[in-house]
């Protein structure tokens, strides 16, 4: 079996193992926050590689999914009450819905046409979230008390319990993603990356391959939102906006997309730069630009690819 | 009814068929019937409209006047996918394969496609026997099976070829539209690949572009020669290469040794 490779389960496991090991190692709740944020955008992020790394599809408009998972989960939990785990379906369903109105929008458009697309559309969806519907946004300053889950007498206000919250989906996308990758499916998607005339003539519907790659790319993007929010137990416009776009495709570019870790690792080093970085210097973000550029000249398969030529030697 | 009866019996049958790229039109009005069994090789000067001709039939580009049917079906409007799942393989002139896969990665692929359209998703590709049986039947019949754990940008130029044509022949395609098959073929790999066209092109029709007129001579039943995007003439090829208006607006010397 090629595409498992050994290496990659390895690192997918020892990484599991740190994150499940975190909060046996401190009770700090800052450092769980930190902890539960880089698992909250990895879920992001490898949602994020399947539209980019494995069906090739550069979306530059990946904050709409995302914002429009936090605020249905938001929605659902605060204006209707109902419970988190409808919240994460009404996120899944609002991403996955979302990317497939890009997606059909953009079906005639491919290459930097499709990015711009994809900008566009979600900059269009985030004024609109801050100007016409501010009274179900919030506006600017966004809605404030999203809840977390209450279940089996269990207190999920205590970082270390909504954690595990996090933890779990965070296995269960990490597994989803090593299926979809070795599935018929995901080697479809792949074909499609890599020749996407070869697959038509071999007898795929592109359009509807990469359609769906969107969308599933949607639905992980959707549940992120809806952890986000949970997490911040505060939602807002700004997670709609291009920024959010923009940091999900740094990220999964400096970690190395098309792999399992990749987007984790990517996630982890930005997330650690900020925290450690952004309350001594508020020019950390053009620090991230340099090591970014310095990462595509010299590392252009991500930390993850100079893992990997580090592991064959 | 002589044209009614080729009608009845072909298995792709082209019917005014023309192509415009703007202003100018590469294809004008071709109709080219081909025959159950039949190979039929399309000739003519660069720019004759060949290649334009197999993009119409496959699909890729679309027409601006006339018919295409294969079998009953009319696929005029059809997607490329939809084409090549019906039965209509092709091999590119520029290579064409998925270039960051083994070759068994690469045939697999093209087998999957016909194999289920919605599968479960959660089974491994590599646990769908039928479909690397299926691979590996068709790397043994393009000489491969040496070669199938390769990533295929290892292979030689003439090895790629053999995978292009592979990737056409997984689904068994009634129609096989060949384009250029031996282009950048070294000199020694020419007689292995003309050997695996022959066989290839056993049991199915065959519409062949080919430049190498040793090559066409051997294996096409009929000739159609192309020229400024219309059809000069069609007739075996012993007729070709004698008529006196081929040679002066597309073979020249090249006949020399077949007259």
């Amino acid at each position: 079996m090629r595409q498992v490779k050994h290496s990659e389960v390895l690192t997918v496991g020892v990484l599991v193992l740190l994150f499940a090991a975190a909060p046996f190692v401190t009770g700090d709740e800052g450092w769980l926050y930190l902890a539960a944020l880089i698992m909250t955008w990895s879920i992001f992020a490898l949602g994020y590689d399947i539209s980019f790394g494995l069906t090739g599809l550069l979306s530059f408009g990946h904050a709409a999914f995302f914002g429009m998972g936090a605020y249905a989960a938001s929605w659902a939990m605060l204006s209707a009450g109902l419970p988190f785990s409808v919240g994460i379906v009404a996120a899944i369903g609002a991403g996955g819905l979302s990317a497939l109105v890009f997606g059909f929008v953009g079906r005639r458009v491919s290459g930097l046409y499709f990015s711009l697309m994809t900008l566009m559309l979600a900059e269009l969806i985030s004024i609109v979230m801050t100007t016409r519907l501010r009274h179900l946004s919030g506006g600017v300053d966004g809605l404030p008390g999203v809840p977390r889950p209450q279940a089996f007498g269990i207190d999920f206000f205590n970082a270390a319990n909504f954690y595990w919250v996090i933890f779990a989906l965070f296995c269960l996308t990490l597994a989803f993603c090593a299926v979809l990758k070795s599935s018929p499916l995901g080697q479809a998607l792949r074909g499609v990356r890599q020749n996407a005339v070869r697959s038509e003539q071999v007898g795929f519907n592109v359009g509807a391959l990469r359609l769906t790659a969107l969308t599933l790319s949607g639905c992980l993007s959707g549940l992120a939102g809806a952890l986000l929010a949970s997490l911040m137990m505060y939602v807002s416009p700004q997670l709609l906006g291009w920024k959010m776009s923009g940091d999900v495709v740094i990220m999964t570019l400096l970690g190395g997309s098309g792999t399992p870790v990749g987007p984790v690792i990517g996630v982890t080093l930005v997330e650690l730069l900020r925290e450690g970085l952004s309350a001594t210097t508020e020019h950390w973000y053009g620090l991230l630009g340099v090591i970014f550029i310095l990462c595509t000249i010299y590392l252009p398969e991500g930390v993850a690819g100079l893992g990997r030529k580090l592991w064959r030697r | 009814m002589a044209a009614l009866g080729s009608r009845s019996s072909s298995v792709l049958s082209c019917q005014n068929v023309s192509v415009r790229f703007g202003a100018f039109q590469a294809v004008n009005n071709v109709s080219i019937d081909l025959a159950a069994g039949q190979t039929l090789a399309l000739i003519g000067p660069n720019g004759a409209g060949k290649t334009t001709f197999i993009n119409a039939v496959s699909g890729r580009v679309s027409l601006a006047a006339g018919r295409i049917r294969l079998g009953d079906a009319d696929i005029t409007n059809v997607p490329v996918h939809r084409r090549a799942a019906a039965g209509l393989g092709r091999s590119f002139q520029i290579i064409n394969i998925f270039d960051q896969m083994t070759v068994l990665e690469n045939l697999r692929l093209a087998a999957q496609s016909r194999a289920f359209g919605w599968q479960p998703c959660w089974r491994p590709v590599s646990a769908w026997p039928a479909l690397e049986r299926r691979a590996r039947e068709v790397a043994a019949m393009v000489g491969l099976e040496a070669e199938l754990d390769l990533p295929v940008t290892m292979l030689s130029h003439g090895k790629q070829r053999a995978v292009e044509l592979g990737l056409a022949l997984i689904p068994d395609p009634k129609v096989l539209l060949l384009d250029e098959p031996l282009a950048g073929i070294g000199h020694s790999e020419i007689e292995p690949t003309m050997e695996l066209l022959q066989q290839v092109r056993k049991g199915r029709s065959v519409l062949l572009v080919e430049h190498n007129m040793d090559v066409v001579d051997r294996i096409a039943d009929e000739i159609v020669v192309m020229v400024g995007g219309e059809v000069l003439l069609r007739d075996r090829p012993s007729a070709i290469w004698n008529s006196a208006e081929v040679r002066r607006l597309y073979l020249g010397s090249e006949v020399a040794g077949h007259a």
